[in-house]
């Protein structure tokens, strides 16, 4: 069950958010029927981060409920074609070009005949879309709701209102948004972000927080060496993480304290910053910087440091910190978006996002480290582990689905009509004449290739799933298939 | 495993007899190499069959009987082919007939050390694969199969799948070497060359080929011992010779004779075909020279080149000058920096006027000159090309200086830029580490450098135009000399004799092989034909494509407009040696 | 013995597909495309004469029309002989090999035979093809360097795209006349 700190996020009373928090013992029996889901997002295996595991463990936990699972994304180099992973989840990764930060270029139509094909041979019925940055995600929305199909939404992140790119942003998530049948936030700061930015109705909004694998983090407290302090930062060195705000901390706690070692991994623009903090203060023997990190290398990395530290400056539900306490690791982190949720209050040390509240957060963790009264690592990662698991958030995203199933896709004139009411004169009806070129491209196309024409493919999961019953001998055949597929 | 039967089509129609061949007991299949016809003494047969043993290292036996049936069926003779199983001994025995009346043939195998069941084994577990023996024997299986040691036996010689019937064929030559008209102790039916006057001739050319290969080889090797003599080597000679494209097609040229005329035997097939191209693309070459040659001299031709020649470099010095003058004032409307452009168009006036006047110095000569160079045709068309293109390097030599100088200035500039841009954000370039750091600079430091930098920007674009004239017209030449190399490349690196080998004789360069199913009746055994598959021609000169002589640019045009951006110089010269840096 | 099935390929033609045994260890399937139809081959000679009439009238340049006339021969000469295929056929020899035929519309045929000794399995695979997704039949051919590597995939009836229970059945085909260890593709009933 998830942790839900500041009680004052919730907006108003939400039934949909109340139905989730009942006890998992009851829920498993209620299956109304087996789904066909498709996880559209531009982040996938093999980009790393916590989008892309999410969509994973979601996926298969989804599938061992005995629902249909693909994963549709882009290509990432020679990685593209279909592709099976464990127990059977198909992932398509579609050559499309990839124009910043790994989301595709969206023009709103070039997908379309791809992402038509692939749901209507693999009969998809639930189109579940992952992160505002993708564009990918928001126009598989966009061809979904042309198509009929249902649609799920979940947001990753969280934006501010002010700039000239989150204004911009925000309009296209208000249109891509209006006319979605169900929205997933991971926080409640980031439903009320969600429903501000996008002007929702947040009946239509459900908090389903991220969960960890407790069992790939646990403790080991004899891989860290008592007689110094170590400090560990993991998370991608971008603006957004913080790392301006470390090269800050580091010198200054370097100089106070003599004991204290920085562990620094992952990978990004802002790492020139840390290395020249590095040579300018001659902290080389200190600050170890281990670059990309794979992600089964984490929890290696995270049991030999006493503290975890995050800079983030924007976090709809921060991972990391999870799994650092999942750790055993005392935790201080900026008091940014959803964080405050995350963890109770005995476990974590909240400080304001700038240099100075971050290193006084540090020093009271350093103090109770020395004075010993911090808990131990086993008594933090048993507290934790009770938190968040991907069962739970497999089964609260099965009743969104089970919902949504229930509910009607908006006919095209009633979706131009909440189009143009909803996003404002100019980009509603830009957006309505838009939804119109859609169509008749969609009707264009299915006179070209009927329907009827696209053949069926096999299910490898879902109920009639050729991985999961019937075959014993499925193993093999999926290595098979596992080979390069490029034509 | 089914078993396979390859069975010559030429033996087809042979009297009935004994099956000679080889059993590739790994793949089941029998090869048939050859029949023997009826009357004959085992001892005989026996050692025929120890003789090709010896010679090829194929294990020939005796692998079944033939039975063709002309007359009515004999009943005698179907007793008698059985018990001649008991004299050769083979496992398994085959039985092929052929009847009289039928298109369809009978095939029994027989594993004698399982008498209770010789009909278990049943006869549609026989295939019957026909195959042209002569084709067969002459074709060349793309890719080689790895070689087959021929010392170490027939042991190694068993290729996978079809490469072993290639092989067993090829080596066999042996028992084909037996004619059918001279009466030997056996009498064997298989594929016969035809024309024995033919081969007297060819045998006539082989005998006079080694003095002829001698002697001209003692020739070449004396024109490079020649060539390799040390005058020659000394550097302003050797500096020169490097950037010469005639050298370099002469040198080729010369590597190329020396191995098709070097004594020794090629050592497969590979190496004969390699040969055999070059020597085609060499006559070639040279009757194309010829044709020129002839083409030149009549109706003095050159006189008239020659002539033409003064007035057309004047041209464009003419033009060149235009051009500068052009540029000194406002081209197109643009503003350039007066002083700047003044200095910049007068300096490349002075050198076109240098360049008139060693043209005019020259022109009384130019004649002699060309009349020298059409000479040199008849060594062949790609020397003259060759010649050609130095021709146009040499009298084209100022816009490449013109070039050069452009680059030089325009890559100072954009250097330039680039360091003080870098000053101008507080970042530097790091040598030590290859990357940018950023860096605290003092007052004065940052404006000394903004200011060279705002000096720089505004006398960029006249430093830029001059380099874009240039180096557009120095990309002209370039891309003539260009298609002259491309030209002499193909010339000298197209596979001619492979790919009329291919136009003429398509089964002698085989991809593999393909089957057709031939009318099958039920009960009896499939058979099926074997035909060659050729190589397709864009195979054929993928595989037996000439070593050019080697100027290809590295780089892609990628890169190629990145240098150009850059200023960085792009291949001054076409040659071998200014690639590598 | 020969019997007669029909499929619709990915772009909802017709396909016929004859089965032949010539013996048991010998089958043969062949794929027979549409053939080219009177109406698409005069529609297109049509636009081509049309466009170039188009051009005369403005230029008044009677090398136009002949250029048109022989842009149209050529273009049917070429798509026949080098585009056009008319019938694939998987040729299975037990023990040999397979062999896949592809003949042209001119009467080329390009034949490929594959020995039994490279041929590692008969798999489908998925793949995207132009803007969709395809099942298609292909085989896998052993890398000599390495026993478990493939160093080849060569697709069966690449020019006759189908739909997926041709290859599915093709499959089944093989494995029974190759006597291939156990599964291939995907198979569902």
């Amino acid at each position: 069950m998830a942790y839900q700190g500041g009680g004052g996020h919730d907006l108003g009373h939400d039934p949909s958010t109340a139905l989730y928090h009942d006890s998992p013992g009851n829920t498993v029996t209620c299956r109304t029927g087996a789904h066909n889901i498709c996880m559209v997002s531009d982040f996938f295996y093999p980009n790393m981060g916590g989008v892309e595991s999410h969509i994973y463990q979601l996926s298969q936990c989804l599938i061992e409920r005995g629902h249909k699972v693909i994963v549709v994304t882009h290509a990432y180099g020679t990685r593209k074609g279909v592709r099976y992973l464990t127990k059977g989840l198909k992932v398509y990764y579609l050559p499309l070009r990839v124009m910043y930060n790994q989301s595709t270029a969206t023009t709103l139509f070039h997908s379309l005949p791809l992402l038509r094909y692939i749901f209507v041979r693999e009969r998809v019925t639930i189109i579940h879309s992952h992160s505002s940055f993708s564009a990918m995600a928001h126009d598989a929305l966009f061809h979904a709701k042309t198509m009929g199909l249902r649609t799920v939404f979940t947001d990753h992140s969280l934006f501010g209102f002010a700039d000239v790119s989150s204004v911009l942003t925000n309009k296209l998530l208000t249109v891509s948004l209006c006319d979605t049948n169900h929205i997933i936030c991971v926080s409640y700061t980031s439903k009320e972000n969600t429903v501000l930015r996008a002007t929702l109705n947040p009946e239509i909004v459900s908090v389903i927080p991220n969960a960890v694998d407790p069992t790939d983090f646990t403790p080991d407290p004899f891989r860290r060496h008592d007689s110094i302090i170590t400090i560990v930062i993991v998370s991608r060195l971008v603006y957004r993480k913080g790392t301006d705000l470390l090269s800050g901390i580091i010198p200054e706690l370097c100089q106070k304290y003599k004991d204290l070692n920085f562990i620094i991994g992952g990978e990004g623009p802002k790492r020139i910053i840390l290395e020249e903090v590095r040579e300018r203060y001659q902290l080389h023997d200190r600050v170890r910087l281990l670059g990309a990190l794979e992600h089964k290398d984490v929890r290696n990395v995270l049991v030999q440091g006493h503290i975890f530290l995050n800079t983030s400056l924007t976090e709809a539900f921060c991972m990391a910190i999870v799994e650092a306490a999942s750790c055993g690791l005392q935790v201080v982190s900026t008091r940014v978006g959803g964080i405050p949720e995350v963890l109770p209050d005995n476990l974590i040390i909240l400080c304001e996002p700038s240099v100075k509240s971050l290193c006084e957060g540090l020093e009271k963790a350093i103090s109770q480290l020395k004075s010993g009264a911090l808990p131990a690592p086993e008594k933090i990662h048993n507290i934790v582990k009770t938190f968040y698991t991907w069962r739970n958030v497999a089964e609260r995203t099965e009743k969104v689905y089970n919902r949504v199933a229930g509910e009607t896709v908006l006919s095209m004139d009633k979706r131009l009509e909440r189009l143009i009411s909803r996003c404002g004169p100019v980009t509603g009806y830009i957006f309505a004449l838009l939804a119109v070129f859609n169509f008749l491209f969609l009707t264009f196309l299915r006179w070209m290739t009927p329907d009827s024409y696209i053949d069926v493919a096999i299910d490898a999961t879902g109920p009639k799933g050729a991985w999961t019953h019937q075959y014993p001998y499925s193993r093999k055949r999926g290595k098979n298939n596992e080979m390069p597929q490029t034509r | 495993m089914v078993l396979k039967a390859f069975f010559p089509t030429c033996c087809a129609s042979a009297d009935s007899g004994l099956l000679i061949g080889r059993w590739v007991p790994e793949q089941s299949s029998a090869v048939v190499l050859a029949v023997v016809h009826f009357p004959f003494i085992p001892i005989q047969v026996k050692e025929l069959l120890a003789q090709v043993q010896q010679a090829s290292q194929v294990g020939v036996a005796v692998l079944g009987t033939w039975c063709h049936r002309r007359q009515e069926p004999e009943e005698s003779l179907g007793h008698f082919l059985e018990g001649l199983g008991a004299i050769f001994s083979h496992e398994p025995w085959l039985q092929l007939c052929r009847e009289r009346d039928s298109k369809f043939w009978s095939c029994k195998a027989t594993y004698q050390q399982v008498p209770t069941s010789p009909g278990a084994h049943s006869e549609d577990q026989v295939m019957l694969i026909f195959y042209d023996q002569r084709k067969v024997l002459l074709s060349q299986l793309h890719p080689p199969a790895a070689l087959p040691d021929h010392q170490a036996g027939d042991a190694t010689a068993s290729a996978c799948g079809l490469a072993a019937v290639f092989d067993t064929v090829s080596r066999s030559k042996a028992l084909f070497r037996s004619d059918q008209f001279d009466e030997g102790l056996v009498r064997l039916s298989h594929w016969q060359s035809e024309g024995v006057e033919a081969s007297i001739l060819v045998e006539l050319a082989k005998q006079a080929s080694g003095p002829v290969c001698l002697l001209l080889a003692c020739l070449l090797s004396f024109i490079s011992a020649a060539s390799t003599c040390r005058v020659f080597k000394l550097w302003p000679l050797s500096f020169i010779w490097s950037k010469l494209s005639t050298c370099e097609q002469l040198r080729h040229r010369l590597e190329q004779l020396t191995l098709i005329f070097s004594t020794q035997k090629a050592e497969n097939p590979s190496q004969l075909m390699r040969k055999a191209n070059m020597l085609v693309s060499v006559l070639l070459d040279v009757a194309l020279g010829l044709a020129l040659l002839s083409w030149l001299h009549r109706k003095d031709r050159i006189g008239q080149l020659a002539d033409a020649l003064v007035p057309v470099a004047d041209r464009v010095a003419e033009e060149l000058q235009h051009l500068l003058q052009w540029l000194m004032g406002a081209p197109a409307g643009l503003k350039m920096n007066r002083a700047l452009d003044q200095v910049l168009g007068r300096f490349f006036l002075y050198h076109i006027h240098l360049w008139i006047s060693y043209i005019h110095l020259m022109s009384p000569f130019i004649e002699r000159i060309l009349w020298h160079v059409g000479l040199s045709a008849c060594l062949g068309l790609t020397v003259a090309l060759s010649i050609l293109s130095d021709i146009i390097a040499l009298l084209t030599f100022h816009i490449y200086c013109f070039y050069v100088y452009g680059a030089r200035l325009y890559c100072l500039k954009i250097c330039g830029l680039s360091s003080l841009w870098r000053l101008f954000r507080g970042k530097k370039w790091n040598v030590l580490r290859q990357r940018v750091d950023s860096c605290s600079y003092d007052l004065d430091q940052l404006f000394i450098g903004t200011l060279l930098f705002t000096v720089l920007v505004f006398l960029l674009p006249t430093t830029a135009l001059y380099y874009l004239v240039f180096t557009l017209l120095r990309l002209l030449v370039v891309t003539v000399q260009g298609l002259i190399h491309l030209l002499v490349d193909l010339i000298n690196s197209l596979p001619l004799y492979a790919l009329g080998l291919r136009l003429c004789r398509p089964y002698r360069l085989a991809a593999g092989v393909k089957f057709r199913v031939l009318e099958h009746e039920a009960g009896r055994p499939l058979r099926l034909l074997m035909q060659i598959n050729p190589l397709p021609y864009n195979r054929v000169v993928h595989t037996y494509r000439l070593p050019s002589c080697g100027c290809h640019p590295k780089h892609s045009w990628g890169s190629l407009c990145r240098k150009l951006f850059f200023g960085e110089l792009i291949y001054p010269w076409r040659q071998r040696g200014d690639k590598q840096d | 013995m020969e019997d007669e099935l029909s499929f619709s390929d990915i772009y909802g033609g017709r396909l016929a597909l004859q089965r032949r045994y010539y013996s048991p260890s010998c089958r043969e399937f062949c794929l027979s495309c549409p053939r080219l139809s009177l109406r698409s081959l005069t529609s297109v000679t049509c636009t081509v004469w049309l466009a170039a009439y188009g051009l005369f009238t403005l230029c008044e340049n009677s090398m136009i029309l002949s250029a048109a006339i022989f842009i149209t021969l050529l273009g049917l000469l070429g798509y026949l002989h080098f585009v056009k295929i008319d019938q694939e056929t998987l040729l299975i020899i037990d023990s040999l090999g397979i062999q896949l035929t592809s003949s042209y519309a001119s009467g080329k045929e390009s034949t490929t035979f594959i020995e039994m000794g490279k041929v590692k399995d008969v798999i489908i695979n998925e793949a995207i093809y132009m803007q969709k997704v395809i099942y298609y039949l292909c085989i896998l051919l052993n890398d000599p360097a390495d026993p478990h590597g493939i160093s080849q995939v060569v697709p069966v009836f690449q020019d006759c795209l189908t739909a997926v229970t041709l290859p599915w059945r093709a499959s089944l085909w093989c494995s029974s006349c190759l006597l291939l260890d156990g599964d291939h593709g995907i198979c569902t009933d």
